[in-house]
Order: structure tokens, then sequence, then C-alpha cells
């Protein structure tokens, strides 16, 4: 199955809210006999509901795995992070306060897993001399501008790139960003332009060639 | 695309793109969108762009739900998750950069170590120097001693009897080692040779009294008549007179033994007791063991007039019996004034008093006017701050080196471990 909700063209300014109150990008309206919203379900999860974590998880499975498979080059990782998120949340739901959007809660969860994921791989790397997961091979993908978009993603900075991936496969607003990152709401601004910029030019340059079925380096890769 | 030639900012372009603006900006964005063909070349710029990762797309994810919830929330916690084998725990022991890494560790930890114990035990040495020097001259002594009265020839060829405190740590001996201190009235005995019989302790008593006085000019008057009175006398004196302080007067007096309470009575009535303590020594093993040496040293030197005396040799000999009989003559007179001294602290209880005036303070014009002291604090201020500054210069000119050295040993495996970690977070 494609990603095919997280493709879309910047272009509509009413299609997106611009504040994290804003409930509308939740997955349902509060409408009589609509479903659940993603917080109300949330609440049913804290009372003790297994078919509202149910219906959580079929709407950001794909969401959340595509979140950790633009970043890790494993797919089973990405799989097995997307599967701790899911835990995490399970386990924190006694505590959970809609205080914020799910969607934003369940994305911070999964960053932080993602970080904590990122600085033992590194330590071991460091220390232990382990290498990172084998590389899923191009041919996997089979389709050459594919391959172009993630080496030139790759080749951003790494905060200009998270800010970047947030905001076009997440679709998160500039203060969910700045939130989930820390940073202040015009430093995400800049940084997505500088980014988009960025990336611009190195999508008009010619990608280097590789060869048929070999792997992508881990430095050409987000 | 430049700024200044258009009312709004590229990254408002973009942001109205991304629907982060309010109406009004939005409003004003579309339309010089509208109007300016650059702007709006850009605007599809960045449309063009996102369209173009809309090309990354991610494969379905293969797992469901039951395959982790049920054995995911059986688990207490997160942390009680065992980890996978092969991706958690891949740990190479052949890899090189464990064993240099670790072997690094543990050179630095010993390296550390070592310098830390020598450090320790260099500084125990130079506290230790003094009474090891002082005991090895004590031991030279009495090997030298020892060994001339070997070297006589027939006198004593065992070796010198052990001290008193040493034998009375053997059970039951103690009646045998430790001679009983004489009393005082049978101390001249002693010097005659004579073991002492007597079994009256030897103690030498010492007394601090604090006393504060309304007339200071009295009580010292007083003080005198008490001396008078007991036959004392004081050791040292020392007057202190500041201005808008209380006098002091420190004395150390000497006392005889038996009126030591009677004065110290009389002291009290000076005026009010501040402080008070009495302590006092047993002396009489330091003064048995004093006794026993004096004694073999006397013996010495009468068996070395002896052989002057009776026996004729080569006047090379004759010369050196002289010489050992006034080395001997000259330990004697050290040791008698020793014992003389240790009496007199037995026979003279020491009272060190200090007499305080009882003081009103008095209003008036200090001394030191404001401004005066003012200028002595701005002058000890600068003072301090450039003492403070000279210690830490002078505590890196002697230990910079050295911090230098280690920061070097040190610095650099921690400088690339971290440069390698950035590396790899990069790459992860």
């Amino acid at each position: 199955m494609q990603d095919a909700s997280r493709a879309f063209v910047l272009d509509s300014e009413a299609a997106h809210p611009t504040t994290m109150n804003d409930t509308s990008r939740s997955a349902n309206a509060e409408t009589p006999g609509a479903p659940e919203t993603d917080e109300q379900l949330m609440e049913a999860v804290s009372r003790g509901s297994s078919d509202a974590f149910t219906v959580l998880f079929q709407r950001y499975k794909q969401p959340l795995f595509g979140f950790f498979r633009r970043r890790v080059t494993d797919p089973s990782l990405a799989e097995e992070l997307t599967q701790e998120s899911f835990l995490a949340v399970l386990r924190a739901s006694s505590r959970y306060k809609a205080s914020a959007l799910f969607r934003t809660y369940l994305y911070a969860i999964g960053y932080k897993i993602l970080r904590t994921h990122r600085r033992k791989a590194a330590f071991r790397a460091t220390f232990l001399g382990a290498q990172p997961g084998p590389h899923e091979p191009t041919v996997e993908s089979g389709i050459a501008a594919e391959l172009a978009i993630r080496q030139a993603v790759g080749r951003l900075t790494h905060l200009d790139r998270e800010v970047l991936m947030l905001r076009e496969f997440e679709e998160m607003s500039y203060l969910e960003i700045s939130q989930l990152l820390g940073l202040p709401l015009n430093t995400v601004r800049t940084r997505l332009y500088r980014a988009r910029t960025a990336l611009r030019g190195l999508l008009a340059a010619p990608a280097p060639q590789l060869n048929s079925g070999q792997a992508v380096s881990p430095e050409e890769l987000p | 695309m430049n700024t200044t030639a258009h009312s709004v900012a590229p990254e408002m372009v973009m942001a109205f793109l991304d629907g982060e603006l309010s109406i009004n900006n939005a409003k004003a964005v579309s339309a010089h969108l509208d109007a300016c063909q650059e702007c709006s070349a850009l605007a599809e710029q960045f449309r063009a762009t996102s369209k173009s990762l809309s090309r990354w797309t991610v494969a379905e994810a293969r797992f469901k739900l039951e395959d982790f919830v049920n054995d995911g929330a059986a688990k207490p916690a997160p942390k009680a998750k065992p980890a996978k084998p092969g991706r958690y725990i891949l740990v190479n022991f052949w890899n090189w950069r464990l064993w240099a890494i670790g072997g690094g560790g543990a050179l630095a930890a010993i390296l550390i170590l070592a310098v830390v114990i020598f450090s320790i035990s260099s500084y125990e040495r130079r506290v230790d120097s003094r009474p090891m020097a002082a005991m090895m001259h004590d031991e030279s002594a009495d090997a030298s001693h020892y060994a001339s009265t070997r070297a006589e020839g027939g006198l004593n060829p065992a070796p010198p009897p052990p001290s008193p405190s040493a034998v009375a740590g053997i059970s039951g001996m103690d009646s045998l080692a430790a001679p009983t201190p004489p009393a005082p009235g049978q101390r001249d005995s002693v010097k005659g040779g004579a073991p002492p019989e007597t079994t009256a302790p030897m103690i030498a008593r010492t007394v601090s009294l604090t006393v504060v006085v309304k007339d200071f000019a009295a009580a010292r008057a007083s003080l005198d008549n008490i001396l008078a009175r007991h036959r004392g006398y004081a050791a040292q004196l020392t007057v202190s007179t500041p201005e808008n302080a209380p006098r002091t007067f420190q004395a150390s007096l000497r006392v005889p033994a038996p009126e030591l309470a009677a004065a110290i009575d009389d002291l009290r009535a000076l005026g009010r007791v501040e402080n008070e303590s009495q302590s006092g020594e047993e002396v009489g093993q330091q003064h048995a063991d004093l006794v026993q040496r004096l004694k073999t040293a006397r013996d010495t030197e009468e068996r070395f007039r002896a052989i002057l005396q009776q026996r004729t040799g080569k006047l090379e000999d004759v010369l050196q019996v002289e010489e050992e009989i006034a080395r001997v003559r000259g330990e004697i007179e050290g040791m008698e004034a020793e014992q003389k001294a240790l009496e007199h602290r037995v026979d003279f209880a020491t009272v060190e008093l200090q007499l305080s005036e009882m003081f009103s303070a008095q209003l008036g014009t200090p001394s030191n006017s404001v401004s005066n002291q003012m200028h002595n604090a701005f002058v000890n201020g600068l003072h301090n701050a450039f003492a403070s500054l000279l210690g830490i210069v002078l505590f890196f000119v002697e230990y910079g080196p050295a911090l230098l050295i280690w920061l070097a040993i040190l610095g650099a495996p921690i400088f690339f471990i971290w440069r390698r970690y950035r590396r790899m977070r990069a790459k992860v």
C-alpha cells in the first residue's frame, strides 16, 4: 500500500490547521453518529477500552510506520520501533490527558523512541564496533526517482531534514514541529525554507550513479 | 529572489502555501502572487518540490496488533523487555575497538591509581620525616653506646636491657621491669646508683585557669602576693592592653606541687572563674627509664676510668679511651639535666593563668576614623586580591605542566571517542 495520504501538494491554506488546538485534523469530526475523534478514543483507552485502542492502531499504524521507515534503513527495525511506540502509548494510557492532539502526542513518543534508538546505535557503533543493521537494497524500491529523492533528503543537515520530513510526510504544523523538536517557531520556518531550497537544488543536480543492487550507504540515507 | 523588490518574503510565500499565515497575511500574499510572476514561479517551485517528495513511498506495514500487544502488554515495564540478540546485544569480543577502549581505560585507571598511591606515600614520607629522623638519631645513639660498650672488651657483651615500657608489656613482668618511681625526697639516692624503692607516683600537674576580674591592676598585685605566699614564680608573662577592648594578662606560673591546691583557691578568688581545667601526666615510667639509662652510663664511665688506670697500652689506645670517657660524660650530663627537668615538672605544677578585664565599651570617637578604616580595608582588599591572584598563578605554574600532561593523556581518547560517537550518531 502506498503512503498516498501523506503525499500532498502545498496548495491549500484551508486544508490544514494552524494551531494545535484546531482539532479539525483529527481523524474524525465530533459530529453525531460519526466515529469518535482520536482524543475521545484515547480517553476510552485510558479507561481500559481495547476496541478504542484497536481503532487508534488501525488509524496510525501506517503513518507511524512511515515515520520510522523513512528514518531508519532496516524495515524490520521500523516495524519494531512502531510497535514499541504503540506499546508505550498503551502503557502510558492511564496517565493520558487530552491537552494536545493525540496525533502530536503519538509522534512525540515516536520521536523519543527514535532518538533513544539512535543514541544506543551510536553508542554500540562507537564502543562495540557494531555496525548498523542491514540496509535495504535499492532494488526493493525499484524507482530511480525515489532513490534520488532519498539521497537528496539524506544530504540535508540533520535538523533541516527532520523539519522538512515532519512537515512534508507527517503534515505537522509549524507549531507542532517547534514543540516536538524544541525549537522556536521562526527557526522552524527558516529551517524549513532552507531545507526546501536546498532540496530543490539537490533534486535539480544530477544524482550520483549507483550500480543495480548496490546498498545505499548510511550517509546517503536519512 | 530579491526581497527588497517584493512586498512579501520568500518564507512568507512558503508559509502561505503551508497554510500557516493569518487570513489578512494570506490575502496579501495571494494578491501578490497574482501580480508577481517571480513569486508565482517560486510558489510553483515549492509545489514541485513537495510533489516530488510525494514519490517517496513506504511499503505497507506487515505486522498486526495481535502480534505484539498481547505480549507487550503482559510485560510490566519497557525496561523489562529482553533485548533481542543480534540487534541490541551485538558484542564482538574480537573487535579491536573493544579491546583498545577497554585496555586504554584500564591503563588510564592504573596510571591514575599509581599517581594517587605515589602522592599519598610521598606525602606520608614528608609528614613522618621528622619523627623518623629523631628516632633514627636515638637508635644510632643507643647503638653507638652499645657498640662502644662491646668494643671495650670483656666489659658487658650482652645487649642493653630493654626499656621498662617494653618489658612491662609482658604479662607478669611488671614488678621486675618497671622500677617504681622515687619520691621527691628520695630521688637523690638514685644518683648514687641505688635502685629506687618507693612506690609514690610521679605526676606532673597542669592547671589552666581563666578568670575575669573587675580591677585589673589590683588583680595583678594580688597575683604577685599569691606567688610569694606559695613560693611560686612566673615563668612567662604576657600583658595585652588593646584600645577599646578588655585588657588581658596571660601567665605561665610554677607553683610547688604541695601548694597547688591552696594557690588555685587564691587565684579563683581574684574574680569570676570563666574556665578551669586540670590534668596530670604520669611520668614515673619515663623517670625510671631515665634513671636506668643514667645508671648504665655511669657504670660504663667507671669501667672506662678503671681501664685507663689499670691497663697500659699505646698512646693511641689511651686517647681513644679518654674520648669515650668524654662522650659518656656528655651523655650523663644530658640525662642528668633531663632528669632534673622532669623532677622539676613533678615538684612544681604548671598553672596557665589568663586574667581578663571585665570590660565596658565606652562611647567616644574611635582613634581610627571611618575614612581611615575604609582606606585600610581597601588596601587590605587589594592585598588579598593580589595574594589570591598570585596564588592561582603559582598553582598553575606549579601544577600546570602536570595538568597538561594528564589532560593530553586522558583528554585525547575522550575527544576521539566523542568525535566518533557524534559521527556514528549522524550516520544512524
